[in-house]
């Protein structure tokens, strides 16, 4: 009904154009008229302007506006979200202006590498967008969890559920052996620091992309290939990830948005047996007087202790309480005729699940870009943070508090902590009573980070841009960790100051131009770039704490210090350039010149490039067909990418002294007025070049019914030669135990799916659901030499399997792969060890529907792991203690296998608790497949009707309620989350669920005003 | 247009030129290349002392010779379960902090003219080579320890390490004689410099080492007695001479082996041990035992165990070994005359020995603070006859060479102290043991696979 009324004043519109454009005559009309979207809702805050002329004007809180003009005119329209329109008017004084929501594909800006916007329909490689609104949906402070699995071909492992935690970002799987696999992050052009840090005990950092506010972001784009991240060289060799910030717009009044959100958070634990009392075979042990780590002691229902039932302590329950985060976002935006601004500040809380761990973020963010000439535009902007973040040691760390919770006995109160003396009471030895430990043990960082970014755009010809930018990543970042005397692993205490100033400076001066000849269009851009990592550590330990809760390291009676100074410098010349025929055939080269500061200086600069092309076949279908396929593409690209991924002064072999990493057990040097150093454990190599990461990709990309449907998919094989391997394992018998080497070889091959469907659309009620799919097969194919395995943490790297294997302890078999069972009727492990396992999952997908009606909106967002496989340390564990929730279960069994001593199918029977512990020395027992189904998120906005706020300050008011985690289903995983890597983003913390702190579901309240 | 391509060009040929020093930054900082030889010999007899002959393989053995006991349900090190990658650390130690650093310390001091670091460094890596092969058997050290030159050592023969450990002796006899003007001094922890008994020590080495081949094929007990008696000569003469490490006791300063016996290591007295000092009626049990903390009572614990004990109801050692200020009796001049005792009851029969036997544990009870009417009364009790001299000298030896390694060597060598079966072993007791993971991986070599109960060279049967 309200459609055809619509579409009637938009032929009249036209039409009225048409026959009266010709008539109008030169005097000054006021030209009065309405922006609206295809719903019909009012766009505020549009900008209108007269074509070939500086008048223009905003719209008002209803979408009017009013304009002189002395006859047809040609007024440009445009606002945010929608694509420009120019429309041709003469003196009809009330014009209404239909936009159309800028979500085509067909006529998508994607930012590119090193800032450069090209139509994504042009584009020869697989990139994909996150819009900042779904961005900030995600509602976690780190971009990175916010984009977890929406984007194909990309896997997001986050670590522990502590606030703060780090995320690892791997795009197409791993190519570099150690280091890092990290895809790059870059905010507005300039590459950022995403270390891990600020824990100095166990368990994750946080990733330090987490000091960037997300609402500040516009869009994100993801360049997988080599070829889309060519330009970025060495640093851009794991894929990158493109930021975008928020800017103003010019002609617009200030808008001011704020945003506040409030969340629940409840952990996700793992399961846990609630039966049998402390104890072993059946006998209570009190936990006071008789002391044991075991939970095997009689069940709990009809134990009698001094004549009373037992009181059942669910330790968990006790222990963790409900996080809150609290998130406040003010920003105000606007612009005049040749200026605009952004302005931003957030305010992120977080309290942890834990006691006493905390994510506290304060961030301004601030862009003012102005026209100073009429050919030359700046942008200035500035980003400041302050971190700061408590948490606690996590994993199997004797300091770990997660550690007794999850296997305390149920009937042993582990409150109070402390015995009359001072010392701590616990039922077991060897470990650290929990509550004790958020009282005497704490690990804090702070940091205070600034990103400053300067952009120059100057054309001093039509077709041709100079671009200067520079930004800068400086932060300092002071970590402390305290751990009072008492403690069961530090007896004498310990305090731990370790202070870090980094700074990175990026610069690019990139020329740019284009020009039509013809059928072709070309252009082309040459740039160099120079870059420079800084960053200096000052780490102090002291020991034997004298005085009582002085979080001081003068309390302690003997301090160690160390200093390090770290510098790597990079430098580039690269060109691109992109050739059009006739918008259908394009060819896009791309080459890059790298000199890298951390090679030997034979090999420190090293060449490399892409060739890519994409063909857009349905240029050649009729206007019938287009109708029903409005995009067909094929596109084809081959890269070579160098990358220098192993830290300075790998190329010599220092004497390193005797202290913090390289303590001799407990002594470090200077000792007794002695400075001492021994030779490095790692031999350097001189020779040291570049690795290569040669990739070939090709992909389809289609539209149909004008992109209601759209499909775009991506095969890629990536082979990694060359491959740099720091601190690769060599036989300590060559005096070394290390050192790096560039021999690696590793291959990934990939298909990448993104379909993409609106199934209804109209003005009430439109339906939009996008799937991603993504495989991915990685082979490790050559370490060094003859050289088959190298360990790499939890996983191991080995010749011939995917890199991530899980190697270790596995049941002894028979030749036809039954269990073997020894005389008592336990299974046993093999005398070698060997693979058990794989963290890699077969394929991950995940759906997300956006629905609207009227002034609802509803999103719910599935992600699926299929495989990949999980050490869960906490039922390793738990498997000697009695604590899962599968030992509940620990009566007479006869495990299946062939007796040793029969040669025949076992027939003894023993009890779980001698099953269990047995088992528990046998890692292949706690491999389980980490296949899931997660509901991340489900959300329910409603949009206040505009109507109602007439008359009112506000321009929009919004809220929504939106759902984390809210339902998993891990149908092999017996631990709380799935998702977890325990240990941090590291290559080497990869594929272990150990006692870290659960990850949440979460439900939070949001509103967001716009005034 | 032109102008504008003039100054571009310009612009890239002075970045051009000067990019390969803007580069120009891969020097490193904080580590030097090069340093003084008493840098190296510090950390490195730190190394020695609380890594090697205090480490992890030094706390299995002493659960193999049933004198420390785990406090945790079998099956684990204490029933003889070990696995090649629990040996990494300990190799590691040996190969990577000791004998690198050491063959290196060697080398610059041969180089710098310095002749008592070259003596140092050689007795040091015979020292280490000792403990290796005793461990291992075969190990690397012609081919080893050249870097990039040889990624793949083949392991030296057993034999052949031995007479590489009596001529690295003899050299750094030699080095010291030459009576250098530069010694060491606060950076030579051992000894301060005293260069006397460096050579005391290295004499007392090559008996040690004589007499562990007293069984090896091709070698006679009686040849090796001698040779053992004639370099005691100039050996050890008094408790003063023990190669012993000093800790100061403080935070980041303690005994390695108090540290080892702290509660989370779970780790206490095996209850052998604990009742040998009752039995004998031994008047160092209160000095080298200390009672368990919850009863006052001197209790060792059982070993092999399916639950776990009550930690605090088992003793620990006292602190004249154990205290975290207690020194590490690494060689000492009672194992030195216990030597000297078994090599003349080889060749002169147990009345010979009597008196040598006397005076070792009565140099040992010195030490320890034993009053001399309980130390008599005691060597009284334990007289030596023709059948139990070889047992009683050995027993006694372990005792004054408290949570040495050696002792294991004494045990596989002569079969004492008689041990009695462990509950739930796995295996007999451990005649060795197994080389580690890295090695295998990196370096595959025939002798890698032998078994905990396989016997290296010397101990044939």
């Amino acid at each position: 009904m309200k459609l055809k009324r619509l579409f009637k004043r938009l032929v009249l519109l036209f039409l009225g154009i048409f026959v009266f454009g010709y008539n109008a005559k030169a005097q000054i009309i006021t030209l009065k008229g309405k922006v609206s979207d295809e719903k019909g809702l009012s766009i505020p805050g549009a900008s209108v302007k007269i074509k070939g002329t500086r008048k223009g004007t905003i719209t008002n809180s209803e979408g009017i506006f009013t304009i002189d003009s002395n006859g047809p005119v040609i007024l440009s329209v445009s606002a945010i979200g929608y694509t420009a329109k120019e429309v041709k008017v003469s003196n009809i004084s009330n014009v209404n202006i239909i936009l159309e929501e800028d979500n085509k594909t067909l006529s998508e800006v994607v930012v590119t590498a090193l800032g450069i916007k090209r139509d994504k329909k042009v584009l020869t490689y697989s990139s994909q967008e996150i819009k900042g609104t779904d961005l900030v949906q995600g509602k976690d402070p780190n971009l990175v969890n916010d984009i977890a699995g929406k984007v194909s071909g990309v896997q997001i492992t986050s670590s522990s559920g502590s606030p703060g935690s780090s995320t690892r970002i791997v795009v197409r799987g791993a190519s570099s052996f150690y280091g890092n696999n990290d895809a790059l992050m870059v905010v507005d052009g300039i590459p950022i620091d995403n270390s891990e840090t600020g824990n100095l005990n166990s368990g994750p950092g946080s990733s330090r992309v987490a000091d960037i506010d997300p609402s500040i972001i516009e869009n994100i784009n993801v360049l997988k290939g080599a070829a889309a991240t060519a330009l970025y060289g060495s640093l851009g060799a794991n894929g990158v990830i493109i930021i975008t910030t928020k800017t103003g717009s010019a002609n617009k009044k200030p808008t001011i948005n704020f945003t506040s959100d409030f969340s629940f958070e409840n952990p996700l634990l793992p399961q846990i047996q609630s039966k049998y009392a402390q104890g072993t075979n059946g006998i209570y042990y009190n936990g006071d007087d008789q002391k044991t780590s075991t939970s095997w002691g009689p069940l709990m229902d009809t134990l009698k202790i001094n004549g009373q039932p037992a009181k059942k302590y669910n330790q968990s329950d006790l222990f963790f309480k409900t996080g809150h985060t609290y998130n406040n976002v003010f920003s105000v935006n606007g612009g005049g005729a040749a200026s605009n601004y952004y302005i931003s500040y957030s305010n992120f809380n977080q309290q942890g699940t834990v006691p006493n761990t905390k994510f506290l973020r304060n961030s301004v963010f601030a862009k003012y870009s102005a026209q100073i000439l009429p050919n030359l535009t700046t942008t200035f902007q500035l980003n400041y943070t302050n971190s700061q973040n408590d948490r606690l040691p996590e994993g199997y760390a004797l300091e770990s508090p997660v550690w007794t919770i999850f296997t305390a006995p149920i009937s042993y109160n582990l409150l109070p902590y402390e015995n009359a003396d001072g010392t701590q009471r616990l039922y077991r030895y060897s470990r650290n009573n929990p509550y004790w430990v958020l009282d005497n043990i704490s690990n804090k960082s702070g940091v205070n980070r600034f990103l400053p970014t300067f952009t120059a755009d100057y054309k001093p010809l039509t077709w041709l841009t100079v671009t200067e930018r520079f930004g800068a990543d400086v932060y300092t970042e002071q970590d402390r960790y305290h751990e009072s005397a008492e403690s069961v692993s530090n007896p004498t205490g310990r305090i731990v100051v370790n202070n870090t100033n980094f700074r990175q400076f990026n610069n690019d001066l990139l020329i740019s131009a284009n020009h039509q000849f013809g059928d072709f269009n070309i252009d082309g851009v040459i740039g160099n770039n120079i870059y420079s990592q800084y960053s200096e550590t000052a780490y102090a330990n002291g020991v034997g704490l004298s005085v009582a809760d002085l979080d001081n390291i003068s309390s302690a009676s003997t301090v160690t210090f160390i200093e390090n100074q770290y510098n790597t410098r990079r430098i580039g010349f690269y060109a691109q350039s992109n050739i059009e025929y006739k918008k259908f055939l394009i060819l896009s080269l791309t080459g890059r010149y790298d000199g890298s500061s951390v090679l030997s200086t034979a090999h420190n600069f090293y060449p490399y490039g892409s060739v890519a092309t994409s063909f857009i076949f349905s240029e050649f279908f009729s206007k019938e067909f287009q109708d029903i396929m409005n995009l067909g593409k094929f596109r084809i690209s081959y890269a070579t990418i160098g990358g220098s991924n192993v830290v300075p002064y790998s190329l010599t072999t220092p004497y390193l002294t005797q202290s913090k990493d390289n303590i001799i057990r407990n002594i470090s040097f200077p000792y007794n007025g002695q400075a001492g150093f021994l030779l490095s454990p790692t031999l350097g190599n001189p020779n040291l070049k570049n690795e290569r990461i040669n990739e070939f990709e090709a992909g389809f990309e289609t539209g149909f019914f004008n992109n209601r449907i759209s499909l775009e998919a991506s095969y890629f094989a990536k082979k990694t030669t060359d491959g740099l391997i720091p601190g690769v394992s060599i036989a300590p018998s060559t005096g070394y135990d290390g050192t790096t080497v560039n021999t690696g070889i590793m291959q990934n091959r990939g298909i990448e799916l993104l379909l993409n469907v609106v199934p209804v659309k109209t003005k009430d009620f439109t339906w939009n659901m996008t799937i991603n799919y993504s495989r991915i097969r990685n082979k490790v194919l050559a370490i060094d030499g003859d050289l088959q395995q190298i360990g790499n943490g939890f996983t191991t790297i080995i010749v011939g399997q995917p890199y991530g294997t899980i190697y270790g302890t596995r049941y002894a078999r028979t030749a036809q792969g039954q269990l073997r069972i020894d005389a008592s009727g336990l299974p046993y492990a093999d005398a070698d060890q060997g693979v058990i396992g794989n963290i890699n999952p077969d394929w991950t997908g995940g759906i997300a529907n956006n629905i609207r009606y009227k002034q609802f909106n509803f999103s719910f967002f599935f992600d699926v792991k299929k495989g990949g496989d999980i050490q869960n340390n906490v039922d390793g564990y738990g498997y000697f203690y009695g604590t899962p929730k599968v030992t509940e279960n620990r009566g007479l069994r006869v495990v299946p296998g062939v007796s040793d001593a029969t040669g025949q199918a076992n027939t003894v029977a023993v009890d779980g608790q001698a099953y269990y512990q047995r088992i528990n020395g046998v890692t292949e027992s706690v491999i389980q497949d980490g296949t899931y189904i997660k509901l991340r998120n489900v959300s329910v906005g409603y949009t206040v009707k505009p109507s109602w706020l007439r008359g009112s300050p506000f321009k929009a008011v919004n809220f929504s309620v939106t759902g984390r985690n809210l339902w998993i289903y891990a149908p092999h995983f017996t631990g709380g989350d799935p998702e977890v890597s325990s240990f941090g983003s590291s290559n080497g913390s990869q594929g272990i669920y150990s006692f870290s702190v659960p990850t949440s579901r979460s439900i939070d309240f949001s509103m967001k005003l716009t005034l | 247009m032109k102008k504008i391509s003039m100054i571009l060009m310009s612009c890239i040929l002075i970045s051009v030129s000067g990019c390969k020093k803007y580069i120009d930054v891969n020097t490193n900082p904080n580590q030097p290349l090069d340093v003084a030889e008493a840098q190296i010999l510090a950390p490195v007899e730190v190394a020695i002392s609380s890594k090697l002959y205090a480490g992890n393989v030094a706390v299995i053995v002493q659960e193999y010779m049933q004198v420390a006991a785990l406090n945790q349900v079998a099956p684990n090190a204490g029933t003889y379960l070990m696995y090649n990658t629990d040996m990494n650390d300990d190799w590691r130690t040996l190969y990577v902090n000791c004998l690198n650093n050491l063959v290196t310390l060697n080398a610059k001091a041969v180089a710098d003219g310095k002749t008592n670091y070259a003596g140092i460094a050689k007795i040091l890596t015979a020292y280490c080579l000792g403990t290796g092969t005793d461990l291992w058997g075969d190990i690397p050290y012609s081919q080893a320890f050249k870097g990039t030159a040889n990624f793949t050592p083949v392991y030296d023969t057993q034999k052949d390490i031995y007479t590489t450990i009596q001529s690295l002796l003899d050299a750094g006899i030699a080095d010291i004689a030459k009576n250098g003007i530069i010694s060491p001094g606060g950076d030579d922890f051992f000894y301060a410099g005293d260069m006397s008994k460096w050579t005391k020590l290295a004499y007392t080495l090559k008996a040690r080492y004589y007499m562990h081949l007293t069984k090896a094929p091709g070698y006679t007990a009686a040849t090796q007695a001698q040779l053992a008696l004639t370099a005691l000569q100039n050996g050890m003469q008094s408790n003063d001479d023990d190669f012993k490490m000093a800790y100061g006791g403080a935070a980041g300063a303690e005994n390695p082996w108090q540290q080892n016996f702290i509660s989370a290591s779970t780790i206490v007295m095996a209850s052998t041990a604990v009742n040998g000092f009752k039995t004998r009626n031994d008047p160092r049990l209160t000095i080298m035992v200390a009672p368990a903390l919850a009863t006052s009572l001197y209790t060792g614990l059982d070993q092999g165990l399916s639950t776990i004990g009550q930690l605090e109801e088992y003793s620990r050692p006292g602190s004249f070994y154990g205290a975290a200020g207690a020194s590490n009796y690494i060689v000492n001049y009672s194992e030195a005359l216990f030597i000297k005792a078994e090599a003349t009851l080889i060749l002169s029969g147990f009345s010979s020995a009597q008196a040598i036997y006397q005076s070792a544990i009565s140099s040992h009870m010195t030490k320890l603070g034993v009053s001399t009417a309980n130390a008599n009364t005691y060597i009284a009790s334990r007289p030596l006859t023709n059948a139990n001299a070889e047992q009683l000298i050995i027993e006694e030896k372990g005792i004054a060479n408290f949570l040495s390694l050696e002792n294991f060597t004494d045990f596989r060598r002569t079969g004492f102290p008689i041990l009695p079966a462990v509950k739930n072993a796995l295996s007999a007791i451990p005649r060795r043991v197994l080389y580690p993971q890295t090695e295998i991986i990196s370096n595959p070599q025939p002798q890698q696979s032998a078994k905990l109960t396989d016997r290296v060279w010397w101990d044939a049967q």
